[in-house]
């Protein structure tokens, strides 16, 4: 501690006497506040919650180590790989815009590094991953003002950028978990044996994967999405925590069994069966870990409900009509554009024009 | 027993450590006092007093003819040093120095008897008037005198409440201790027969079970007074939140209950004014509690009023710690920061919090043993008997908003506190916060508090409502038009004359 403590301030004086290293004043004070706490006193209120955005973040990402792990156990030791080019790239791209802005570094990266290469297929070039980072974290967060102020969720963001620029390596190649013994963790990367989705096997043969194996990660799919049960812990996790709020992701799945059971029930080969839908695709991934994102979705109470049904209805509705099989990707991008015009709805109706 | 009452939003800050102890000690007489002349709400009385006059304690020294205010007595026998006026809470007031002998004799209230029942109502008012008890709490006891901004016959309800939602409170056990339990209920009576309109309500923690069932025990035969039990839930013991949840009544924000007809008084109140009527006591002393970590053994004290604030802390606080004391509320309270100050009738706790300006190790990862918080990350949610640290460190830093949403959730007037602040930085400063109801803030500071970007909510709030009043957009026009034969609004705040 001693040690850290005398290295964070040696490092700190130099860049402080060398003028090019002045760049690096950002890295070194996130650092140091990072290892040590604040310790700046209150005004008023005298007292403060113990609460702060450092623990928020690392609360997210304790939620999503139990899928990072399954994602590791059925994909390979790749998906580390992949993480690790993911907060490299997306972390540069942080420290220039906070360097340029003379501003420190804000903890917010930290979700989407992680969040980013767990919606990304296992066969994905470590390049491409890098791409996607960095034009997420750009154009997704930072030149909206970074953390805060961004309309769209970034991972989100960097996620269409790659299956609208690169769709084959997106769409098509998919693999075949491993299932046994240690699985990943010995192995670098799973064997390219291609599989299709459950959402592409029912779309072509009308086939309905086993709920064990797409609960437990028997099927193919994104990186951090198929092992659904770390999923939905890590995100009752995050309800009961006070992190993410219940509302959006119970009206979202809510809303995704009856639009789909209503589907189903007028066009059984169009719409896949409610339970079938929830427990496929990236829709509990979205529905925990995207969509409850407090930045960019709705923050009043009636909004939540509401984004949450809309979001629903548009996963049904791009699953079972337009040509693409999955559709939270572009639904969680719709609803970041329609959050902010429903709460301005809300609040005109919760707040009526005072009386003259 | 009934159900507890509360209202939506709000926090409960359990077992804080520092709990005062249910003990009594009385600071001995002190041999000198300042004394303001304007204590709490009201006017500041002109000094009725000269240097080198001989005064006894319990005489009143401060007094104005005009505009609300109650008289101001001297508590201890002594001699006048010196009349002058000093800045005392960012106001100026005259302040009376009196040194003393030490003897703790006072004079009583001419007329008062044991037998109250027997007196006229226009003398109890007089008596609760000279005993300067009428000051007490936010807008006092309403008399014929001119006291509270409305007159006794205005008054349609009574709350008498003790909820302590506060982080730290006067324990209700103490103050209800043995025979005061039956004073309170007379003490309620003696103020039924000044307001002869008002029905009565008494609020208490529904956490004081055994005063809760030992009251409504005795007082089962009066149909005029009704019980309610409510959960501690901060701001619970803010009269905004004490008319809704009680009277289920829309109340003015920036304006007081007064307004609306309710007088809202404090067990302490209560329990003085009986004392003045029955006992002849004016009010020259108060129950104290000091809280807090920083002090050794966290206990209430009978102080005099204008016994310096230093008499009272000094030995009492632990050795080899920099302390910050907070008057009565941590989330609001002022910061007592020169200790020659006096205590004056507005006192009702004195916290000692620990600067702490320590910089934790990774503290973010702390599983968190002793932390409290709004959120439910540390394992001190789990283990709700562990008392929880209070030190005046911010736990982290100033970060941007990221709309979690914890400052509505909490907010117990229904505002969002992190969209008006996103307003008011931008300097959006025009009709649209005022739909938002901007001037519905109670500067209770719980946003603030639960705040995880630690922004400093509820001042903003503020500075954004000084500077819309400043535009000429009033906080009159977002409440007036909703409440009709408001009382007492030329009388608010302040005389007229002078």
């Amino acid at each position: 501690m001693k040690f850290l403590r005398q290295r964070l301030d040696s490092l700190r004086n130099f860049s402080q006497k060398n003028k090019l290293l002045a760049f690096l004043k950002p890295v070194i004070n996130a650092a140091d506040e990072i290892y040590f706490g604040t310790d700046k006193v209150t005004t008023l209120p005298h007292i403060l919650d113990s609460m702060d955005i450092k623990r928020y973040m690392s609360l997210v990402i304790v939620a999503l180590v139990p899928v990072a792990l399954g994602a590791v156990y059925l994909w390979g030791m790749r998906v580390l790989a992949v993480i690790a080019v993911s907060y490299i790239f997306g972390g540069m791209v942080e420290v220039i815009f906070a360097a340029s802005r003379k501003k420190e570094i804000h903890e917010g990266f930290l979700v989407t590094g992680l969040l980013f290469p767990l919606i990304l297929p296992p066969t994905i070039p470590l390049w491409m991953a890098a791409v996607g980072v960095i034009f997420g974290t750009m154009f997704g967060k930072e030149i909206f003002g970074g953390t805060g102020r961004n309309i769209f969720n970034p991972a989100i963001v960097g996620r269409i950028f790659l299956s609208v620029a690169f769709p084959s390596a997106m769409t098509t190649s998919w693999l075949m978990p491993f299932n046994q013994g240690v699985g990943g963790f010995l192995k670098f990367s799973a064997d390219a044996l291609t599989q299709a989705t459950p959402l592409t096997t029912f779309r072509n043969e009308h086939l309905i994967t086993d709920f064990g194996n797409l609960l437990l990660g028997g099927s193919s799919g994104c990186i951090g999405e198929t092992f659904r049960l770390g999923v939905i812990i890590g995100g009752i996790f995050l309800i009961f925590a006070k992190i993410s709020n219940w509302r959006l992701p119970l009206s979202a799945l809510l809303s995704v069994v009856i639009c789909s059971g209503i589907g189903n029930f007028f066009a059984p080969d169009k719409f896949a069966p409610a339970l079938f839908q929830i427990f496929s695709g990236g829709l509990l991934l979205g529905a925990f870990f995207m969509l409850t994102d407090p930045v960019t979705g709705p923050f009043t109470r009636a909004g939540k409900w509401i984004c949450g049904i809309l979001f629903g209805f548009l996963v049904v509705l791009i699953r079972g009509l337009s040509g693409y099989v999955e559709g939270v990707m572009f639904s969680l991008l719709l609803i970041n554009v329609f959050s902010p015009f429903i709460d301005r709805l809300v609040l005109g109706v919760k707040y009526p024009k005072i009386k003259k | 027993m009934r159900k507890s009452k509360t209202f939506s939003g709000g926090y409960r800050f359990i077992n804080f450590e520092g709990q005062p102890k249910d003990t009594l000690e009385e600071v001995r007489v002190p041999l000198r006092v300042t004394i303001p002349l304007r204590q709490g709400f009201g006017a500041e009385g002109s000094c009725l007093v000269k240097a080198g006059e001989g005064v006894l304690a319990g005489q009143i020294i401060g007094h104005s003819e005009y505009g609300v205010s109650s008289p101001v007595h001297s508590s201890i026998n002594g001699v006048v040093e010196e009349v002058k006026r000093v800045n005392y809470f960012k106001r100026d007031c005259l302040m009376v120095s009196i040194k003393g002998d030490g003897n703790p004799r006072y004079q009583k209230l001419p007329g008062a008897i044991n037998n109250w029942e027997s007196l006229a109502t226009e003398e109890i008012e007089k008596i609760v008037y000279l005993s300067g008890v009428t000051a007490l709490d936010r807008e006092g006891i309403p008399t014929r005198m001119r006291s509270s901004i409305i007159l006794p016959k205005e008054a349609k309800s009574l709350i008498v409440h003790g909820v302590g939602s506060e982080p730290y409170n006067v324990s209700p056990e103490l103050l209800l201790k043995g025979k005061n339990i039956l004073n309170l209920i007379e003490g309620i009576k003696i103020l039924r027969k000044i307001m002869p309109n008002a029905r009565v309500f008494l609020a208490l923690s529904s956490h004081s079970r055994k005063i809760l069932e030992e009251i409504e025990k005795l007082t089962s035969a009066y149909d005029w007074l009704e019980i309610y039990p409510l959960e501690p839930k901060y701001p619970q013991g803010y009269d905004e939140m004490l008319v809704p949840t009680i009277l289920k009544q829309k109340f003015p924000y920036g304006y007081s209950a007064a307004n609306v007809g309710a007088v809202i008084l404090n067990l302490q109140a209560v329990l003085l004014s009986y004392e003045a009527v029955v006992e002849g006591k004016p009010l020259i002393e108060r129950t104290i509690a000091l809280c807090g970590p920083a002090f050794k053994e966290p206990s209430h004290i009978k102080a005099r009023i204008g016994t310096p604030l230093r008499e009272v802390v000094e030995g009492r606080v632990k050795e080899g710690l920099s302390a910050r004391f907070v008057l009565n509320g941590l989330l609001t309270g002022f910061e007592l920061k020169d200790l020659n100050l006096p205590i004056d009738k507005t006192y009702s706790q004195i916290i000692g919090l620990v600067e702490s300006r320590e910089r934790k190790f990774l503290s973010f990862l702390n599983p968190g043993l002793k932390s409290d918080s709004y959120s439910n990350t540390f394992m001190a949610k789990f283990s709700p008997r562990i008392q929880k640290t209070c030190d005046t460190n911010k736990h982290g830093e100033e970060r941007p908003c990221i709309s979690c949403n914890y400052c509505e959730e909490v907010c117990p007037v229904g505002i969002i506190p992190h969209l008006l602040v996103k307003y008011i930085q931008c300097n959006i400063l025009d009709e649209t916060l005022m739909n938002l109801r901007v001037f519905n803030c109670i500067e209770c500071g719980l946003c603030s508090y639960v705040c995880p970007s630690k922004i400093p909510l509820a001042k903003q709030i503020r500075e954004g409502q000084e500077k819309l009043t400043i535009q000429g957009c009033d906080r009159n026009q977002c409440i007036l038009p909703y409440f009709d034969n408001f009382k007492g609004i030329e009388e608010y705040r302040g005389p007229k004359e002078l």
